[in-house]
C-alpha cells in the first residue's frame, strides 16, 4: 500500500477540527501529507527504537501485541498513570487512531527490517538466568513470546525499555488499570524482582538470548 | 522605614537585587550573556576537483548556514530536511498553517493578514548577534524594531497586591524608591568604608536620589515616574500614591523589573518584517533546489573516504555519498537513526536532554492592549504562562496576535495537558492581567516543542546541575564538537554553550566549516 493512498489520518482529524479548518489543512500549497504514520519520529528509523526519546523498538514486535498496546493506549488502559512518564507521551499519539488507522500502522510496521539491538546493560546475566525461570513460563525459554498466553517476545527488545517497564510494573505504574488483564499478571512477577540490580540482571540475561 | 538596616543586610540586599547570579536564574532568556561574537565567517578554500560533495542533514539555521557558505565556495551541497519546511525551531504560524504536534494537530484559522502571525520559536534578534544580522543583510531579510519592554505593561503575582496587576513602571518606581532610601541610609552611616571627599559624597548622594527619585531628606514618598492618576498636561497632574515596599515583599518577580531588559534581551532587539521564518526563507531562496523536503534520514555511515547517508523519498530509500556531512538533526533523534559513530561520540550525544519550552498565541478580536496604553512589550505573570507578549507590529490595525504564554523552562506543565486543558489555563491566567481577556481572544495555537513532529524537544539541555556546564559536561561537549571520523559534524545551537539563539547555531556552523576547511587545505597541501 503506498503512503500516498492513505486518507486515514484526515478522517480521524476531521472529528477534532472544524470543517473549515479541515479544508485549509488539505490546501495543496501546504504540500504535506498527513496521516497517522508518525511512529518513526520517536521510535526511530524502521522502528529500531530510540533511547534519546525513550521510545522502544517496534520492528520485529508481534502484530497482535502492538495492536493490543495501541488499543490500550487509546482506551487509557495504559499511559494514564501519573508516574508512567513515557506511557503518557505515547497516549496522545494513540488517542486519535481509528481501528482502520491501527490496522494500517500494523501493516506498515510489519514491513520494517529488523536489525539487532544495541546492548546498553552490563548486569550479571548468570544471576539473571535463574531469575528468568519465572518469566520463561509465559515468555518462553528463548524469550520468543507466546501469543496464546498474551506474552510478547522479549528477546531483541531494547534492554533499557525492558528495565523501565519492569520498574513500572513493579511500582504499579503499569498494569494497575482495572481493564489491563495481561498487565495485571506482570505486576506480581515484576514485584518478585528484589531491586534494580535484579531487574538489570534478568534483562542482561534476556540480552544473551539474541534474536 | 524607621528600622535601621545593617551594613551586612544592605550588602546582601544589593547582591540579591543586582547580583548576576540572581539574574542568571531568571530563565533561559537571560541565562548567559556572552561577549559579542566577532564576525566569524570562515574564508573557505574551493574544493579539490571531485571532492566537493557535502550532505547537510536538517534545514535548521546551522544547516542552512553551512549549505550557503559551501555553495558560495563552490561545493556541491544537498540539504535533507525531514519536514515540509526549513527553519527548525525558527517557525512562524499564520493563517492556514498546520501545527504538527504529534497527537494534537492544529490548524491556524487566524485572519489572513501580513501582521497576523506568531513566532513560535525564535522571536528576537539582539543587535549584538552580528553574524545573524550579517546574513539578514546579505539575504535581504528586512528587519524592524522589536519592543521587548513596555513600562505600561503589567506585572501580576498572586503573592502581591492581592493578585491585582500593577504597571511595570509603577512597580519598578516604588521598588527603586525603597532601594534608594536604603542606599542613602547605608551610605550616610557607613560610607561603604571608602574615604570620599565631600564633593564625591554629594555626587553619590545625588545619584542615589535620582535612582530612587527621593526627596531632599533622602526619603521616597512616591514619584511621577509611576504615572499620574489623572491630568498633567493642561492642568495639574495628580500623582499616584506611593506603595510601600511591604506590599511587594512576597513577590519573587521584583528583580525582573530591572533585569528583564538587560543583556541579550535589552535594546536593541529586532525581528524580520512579516515573521522570523523570513530568515530561513532568505537562505532557501538562495539555495534553491539544493534543499530537499520530506526526506527523513534513516542511516548515516562515516567511512574512510566518504559519508554514506540513506534517506527516504516518497517512502523509498535513497542513498547519497558525500565527502563531508554536517548534521543539525536534534541529537536525541540520532539514537533512532542507524549510524556507526564512535562509542565516546555516542556517549556524549546521549547525554543531551530534550528542552521543554512551550509557547502559545491567540488571535485578539481587537488590540485591547492599545486601549491600556500598551504598544509592544511583555507583561509578566507569576504563573505557568509566565509572559504575555504584545506585538510590536501592526499597530492600530483592527486585530493582532497576542503571545499567550512563554514557558521557557519546565514547559511540561502545558505539554502534558490536552489542548482543551491548555486553552483553559491560558485563559484563566491571562484574565488575571486583562479582566475580559476570555472574551477578547480566540483561535488558540499552542506549540509544545517537546511534542512537535520532527523536533520533539526545544533547545538542547547540556547542563544538569542547574547552573552552567560542569567540567565533565564540557568534556562531553568537546568530544561531540570534533567531527566523527573526521567527516561528520554535529552542529546547531545544540553544539553551543548558549542554546536557543540563532546566533549560536550560526557560530556552531562556522566552527565546523573552519575545521573542515583546515582539513581540506591540509589534504591539498
Amino acid at each position: 500500500m503506498s503512503k500516498r493512498n492513505l486518507a486515514v489520518g484526515v478522517v480521524v482529524w476531521g472529528a477534532l477540527v472544524s470543517g473549515n479548518a479541515l479544508a485549509q489543512s488539505e490546501a495543496p500549497d501546504k504540500d504535506e501529507y498527513y496521516n497517522d504514520r508518525y511512529c518513526m519520529t520517536c521510535h526511530g528509523a524502521d522502528g529500531m527504537g530510540s533511547e534519546g526519546i525513550n521510545a522502544p523498538r517496534l520492528a520485529g514486535m508481534e502484530e497482535w501485541y502492538l495492536k493490543r498496546q495501541l488499543e490500550n493506549f487509546r482506551a487509557g488502559i495504559r499511559g494514564t498513570h501519573e508516574m508512567d512518564l513515557q506511557g503518557r507521551e505515547m497516549r496522545p499519539m494513540a488517542m486519535p487512531l481509528t481501528d482502520a488507522g491501527i490496522a494500517d500502522l500494523l501493516e506498515w510496521i510489519g514491513g520494517w527490517e529488523y536489525k539487532p539491538t544495541e546492548i546498553t546493560l552490563a548486569g550479571d546475566a548468570s544471576a539473571g538466568r535463574s531469575l528468568y525461570a519465572a518469566c520463561a513460563a509465559c515468555h518462553g525459554d528463548a524469550a520468543q513470546g507466546n501469543e496464546a498466553l498474551g506474552a510478547p517476545a522479549l528477546a531483541g527488545q531494547n534492554d533499557w525499555y525492558l528495565v523501565t517497564q519492569l520498574k513500572n510494573f513493579k511500582a504499579g505504574y503499569r498494569g494497575s488499570h482495572a481493564d489491563d488483564k495481561f498487565g495485571a499478571q506482570m505486576v506480581p512477577m515484576a514485584g518478585a524482582l528484589a531491586d534494580q540490580a535484579a531487574i538489570e540482571n534478568v534483562v542482561s540475561y534476556i540480552n544473551t538470548l539474541g534474536r | 522605614m524607621s528600622q535601621s538596616v545593617s551594613r551586612r543586610e544592605f550588602m546582601n540586599l544589593l547582591g540579591a537585587t543586582f547580583g548576576t547570579g540572581a539574574l542568571i536564574r531568571l530563565g533561559s532568556a537571560l541565562s548567559m550573556m556572552p561577549a559579542v561574537a566577532a564576525l566569524s565567517r570562515p574564508v573557505l578554500a574551493a574544493p579539490a576537483p571531485g571532492a566537493g560533495k557535502v550532505v547537510v542533514l536538517g534545514a535548521g539555521i546551522s544547516g542552512l548556514t553551512v549549505a550557503w557558505e559551501l555553495t558560495k565556495a563552490g561545493y556541491d551541497v544537498t540539504v535533507l530536511e525531514s519536514s515540509n519546511r526549513a527553519g527548525g525551531r525558527v517557525m512562524t504560524v499564520r493563517s492556514g498553517d498546520v501545527v504538527d504536534e504529534i497527537g494534537n494537530r492544529q490548524v491556524c484559522e487566524w485572519d489572513n493578514e501580513p501582521h497576523m502571525y506568531f513566532n513560535a520559536g525564535a522571536a528576537r534578534i539582539p543587535s549584538t548577534h552580528r553574524n545573524l544580522l550579517s546574513y539578514c543583510k546579505e539575504l535581504k531579510v528586512d528587519l524592524e524594531v522589536f519592543i521587548n519592554e513596555s513600562k505600561t505593561a503589567w506585572v501580576q503575582d498572586d503573592a502581591m497586591l492581592d493578585g491585582k496587576p500593577i504597571r511595570n513602571a509603577e512597580l519598578s518606581t516604588n521598588v527603586r524608591g525603597f532601594l534608594g532610601e536604603l542606599f542613602a541610609k547605608s551610605f550616610t552611616s557607613a560610607q561603604l568604608d571608602e574615604p570620599f571627599t565631600e564633593s564625591e559624597s554629594e555626587a553619590i548622594m545625588g545619584l542615589i536620589s535620582q535612582f530612587g527619585d527621593l526627596d531632599e531628606d533622602m526619603l521616597y514618598k512616591g514619584s511621577s515616574r509611576a504615572g499620574y492618576v489623572s491630568g498633567g498636561f493642561i492642568d495639574h497632574g495628580v500623582q499616584k500614591d506611593m506603595i510601600a515596599f511591604k506590599h511587594f515583599m512576597k513577590s519573587r518577580m521584583l528583580s525582573l523589573t530591572f533585569t528583564a531588559n538587560e543583556g541579550e534581551t535589552g535594546p536593541m532587539l529586532m525581528q524580520p518584517v512579516g515573521g522570523m521564518d523570513r530568515v530561513p526563507a532568505g537562505f532557501t531562496r538562495a539555495l534553491g533546489d539544493r534543499v530537499k523536503y520530506e526526506t527523513p534520514v534513516m542511516s548515516v555511515k562515516v567511512k574512510e573516504s566518504n559519508v554514506e547517508v540513506v534517506y527516504l523519498r516518497d517512502g523509498a530509500p535513497q542513498t547519497i555519498v558525500a565527502d563531508y556531512c554536517f548534521n543539525c538533526i536534534p541529537a536525541h533523534f540520532m539514537s533512532g537513526i542507524e549510524h556507526n559513530f564512535p562509542a565516546e561520540y555516542v556517549h556524549a550525544m546521549k547525554y543531551i536532554r530534550r528542552g521543554e519550552a512551550m509557547k502559545a498565541a491567540f488571535q485578539a478580536k481587537e488590540r485591547f492592549w492599545e486601549k491600556e496604553e500598551i504598544y509592544g512589550g511583555i507583561s509578566w505573570v507569576n504563573s505557568p504562562i509566565r509572559q504575555l507578549w504584545y506585538p510590536s507590529h501592526g499597530i492600530h490595525k483592527d486585530k493582532g496576535v497576542i503571545l499567550a504564554a512563554y514557558d521557557f523552562g519546565g514547559g511540561m506543565n502545558f505539554t502534558r495537558m490536552t489542548q482543551e486543558q491548555r486553552i483553559e489555563m491560558l485563559l484563566a491566567q491571562g484574565e488575571k492581567v486583562h479582566p475580559n481577556y476570555r472574551q477578547l481572544v480566540e483561535k488558540p495555537i499552542t506549540i509544545a516543542w517537546h511534542r512537535m513532529n520532527h523536533m520533539l524537544g526545544c533547545a538542547a539541555r547540556w547542563g544538569r546541575s542547574g547552573g552552567g556546564m560542569t567540567m565533565e559536561e564540557e568534556a562531553l561537549f568537546a568530544t561531540l564538537q570534533q567531527p566523527a571520523l573526521g567527516r561528520h559534524y554535529l552542529i546547531g545551537d545544540q553544539m553551543s554553550y548558549h542554546g536557543a539563539w540563532q546566533e549560536s547555531a550560526i557560530l556552531s556552523a562556522h566552527w565546523a566549516l573552519a575545521d573542515m576547511d583546515q582539513r581540506v587545505r591540509s589534504a591539498a597541501a
